[in-house]
């Protein structure tokens, strides 16, 4: 009986240690914001998420708006993250702070952009989505700012325009028609409570194993 | 008499192995057909294969199918997970706890949406009157290694799904006239909004892990549903997400169809005399090629079976076509050297004029 129980705990420590050890090979980016993935983009201090939709700006540079809605059911609110033009990011690889990236509006197929061209209702620096089927510019490129060393799903980060060093903001100024009580979304030069975004929902892409190889011998 | 009850003995022994072998259930691994060290991801590739193949809707005229469709959940049930599977390979299916009946619902909505078992898309058909969530397209970057190989991507959805709260909520609303008298034959006409009373809900955010298949001989644009993944809809049914596959560039290959292109530059004296190479595929394995004869510049080479794997069918492949330039050499020859060639390669001059633009 002894030995029974012996054997009984001896394998099922070894199996603990195969398993443990599966788990460490494994990569798991299942906390983190990778490439490729699509996230809805919501902002702490106002409560709303990141949006866009075929609607131009009636001034400034006449581009797509980009602003700020209440709901969280709307597929205008996606996002997709990846790398900077001509530099494509590896697939599920989790973002690292600092990381320059594209930030494209999946319905639409346009990059959050900025330029300086005044705000419609705050007269801070306006933001649009740019560009076509994900190509625009270099002003499409934004760097996510955050503490740790990869950009963590349920932590909120700043992004600054490379362009234009301002950071992505919400001060709570609202639309009247056609888009009533969407907020305004634009860049402002100082860090504060305003540019604090956080990944929501979404579809986080993980990494893949290579795909099987033959080398011959 | 020692050695007849050793024997007697190892003869009890064996029948009781082979009877608690018997007894012992299911074999989970058999029935995914994977090695008992298989990692979760082989688990997993291996139940999308055979669910696939094995699901009732797809095999109506076998009477086993729901036994073994449900099979095929109990096994994956239990080896995807890390407890169960640490105690079936002590114990055995009998040595698990509980039945675990039901939510194979849940293992196969993994890999293919929450209504993924609608063969046949018959989605349209059924829903004209409910609301719909919006989809969500999602363009999927892949290598041209994977589209030689195959491959799995898992992702994690998190989505808001709606649930039960108390009380009650607006629904339906509109805007409505209503008249109101305000004295004998004197009437205003004022616009109100009328909502409905529906049960309230409120939407949660959930996560599930899904896993898309790249499979072999994918082409770009071909998309991957999962029925029932999208946006939420608080009055309808959820939309679909897309996986729109985009394959990437390569720098060595390009695809045209199932067919592969790639160019080689080999030195003056190579196309000359003649070579031997290797060219490495996208799975690692090489392609020899070997000349013996003069290669022209622009000449081509066909290497049938080295191309794409064709989607619709893997046996068939494709063709690699090698295009040759000639790379002429850097230094300038002197006069001993000319004299050498010319005298080497006993070609006449030449001098033809013509134009070369319109095919003269």
């Amino acid at each position: 009986m002894e030995i029974i129980h012996g054997v009984q705990v001896l394998v099922k420590s070894v199996l603990f240690v195969l398993l443990w050890c599966q788990c460490e090979g494994r990569d798991s980016e299942l906390s983190y914001v990778t490439c490729g993935s699509l996230v809805k983009l919501l902002n702490t201090r106002h409560n709303v998420r990141l949006h866009s939709h075929d609607v131009k700006y009636g001034s400034g540079s006449g581009q797509q708006s980009v602003t700020g809605v209440e709901n969280a059911d709307d597929s205008n609110s996606y996002w997709q993250i990846r790398g900077k033009p001509n530099r494509p990011c590896k697939r599920g690889v989790a973002i690292k702070c600092g990381e320059a990236i594209r930030i494209t509006h999946m319905k639409t197929g346009r990059n959050l952009h900025s330029h300086r061209f005044n705000s419609p209702l705050s007269n801070n620096q306006e933001v649009s989505a740019f560009g076509e089927s994900g190509e625009g510019d270099d002003l499409d490129v934004w760097a996510v700012q955050c503490d740790n060393d990869h950009w963590e799903r349920d932590e909120a980060v700043r992004f600054k325009h490379v362009g234009t060093d301002v950071y992505l903001s919400v001060t709570g100024e609202q639309y009247g028609h056609p888009i009533r009580g969407q907020r305004e979304v634009h860049g402002m030069k100082s860090a504060n409570q305003n540019n604090w975004w956080r990944s929501m929902e979404g579809v986080f892409i993980q990494p893949s194993q290579e795909p099987l190889r033959h080398d011959e011998l | 008499m020692a050695a007849k009850g050793m024997n007697l003995c190892n003869v009890c022994c064996l029948l009781l192995y082979v009877i608690s072998a018997v007894l012992a259930g299911r074999d989970f691994y058999q029935i995914l057909g994977v090695t008992k060290s298989a990692s979760i991801r082989d688990i997993k590739k291996a139940y999308r294969k055979l669910a696939l193949q094995l699901h009732p809707d797809r095999n109506q005229d076998d009477p086993k199918a729901q036994d073994k469709f449900a099979d095929l959940g109990a096994a994956y049930e239990v080896l995807s997970d890390e407890e169960k599977r640490k105690q079936y390979d002590a114990y055995g299916e009998d040595g698990l706890k509980e039945g675990h009946h039901g939510s194979h619902n849940d293992i196969f909505s993994s890999f293919f949406g929450d209504f993924g078992f609608m063969f046949g898309g018959n989605r349209q058909q059924q829903d004209r009157n409910i609301p719909r969530g919006n989809d969500i397209i999602l363009d999927l970057e892949v290598t041209l290694e994977e589209v030689y190989s195959g491959n799995f991507v898992e992702v994690v959805r998190n989505k808001p799904i709606a649930r039960e709260a108390p009380g009650k909520r607006k629904c339906n609303c509109r805007q409505e006239m209503r008249t109101t008298q305000l004295g004998p034959g004197r009437f205003q006409m004022t616009q109100e909004m009328v909502c409905d009373e529906c049960p309230n809900v409120k939407l949660v955010n959930e996560e599930r892990t899904l896993e898309v298949e790249i499979e072999q001989g994918v082409r770009d644009e071909m998309e991957y549903p999962f029925i029932g993944e999208g946006e939420p809809h608080i009055d309808g049914e959820p939309g679909d997400l897309r996986f729109r596959i985009k394959v990437l560039k390569h720098p060595v290959f390009e695809r045209r169809g199932d067919d592969l292109y790639t160019n080689v530059t080999i030195s003056l004296v190579e196309a000359l005399v003649g070579f031997k190479m290797e060219i490495v595929h996208l799975d690692g394995h090489k392609v020899h090629i070997e000349r013996d004869k003069v290669t022209k510049p622009g000449a081509r080479m066909w290497k049938k079976g080295e191309g794409l794997p064709n989607f619709d069918n893997i046996n068939i492949r494709g063709s690699l076509i090698i295009t040759f330039d000639v790379e002429f050499p850097q230094t300038q020859l002197d006069e001993q050297q000319k004299e050498g060639i010319r005298s080497l390669l006993k070609q006449g001059s030449v001098q033809k004029v013509y134009n070369g633009l319109q095919g003269y």
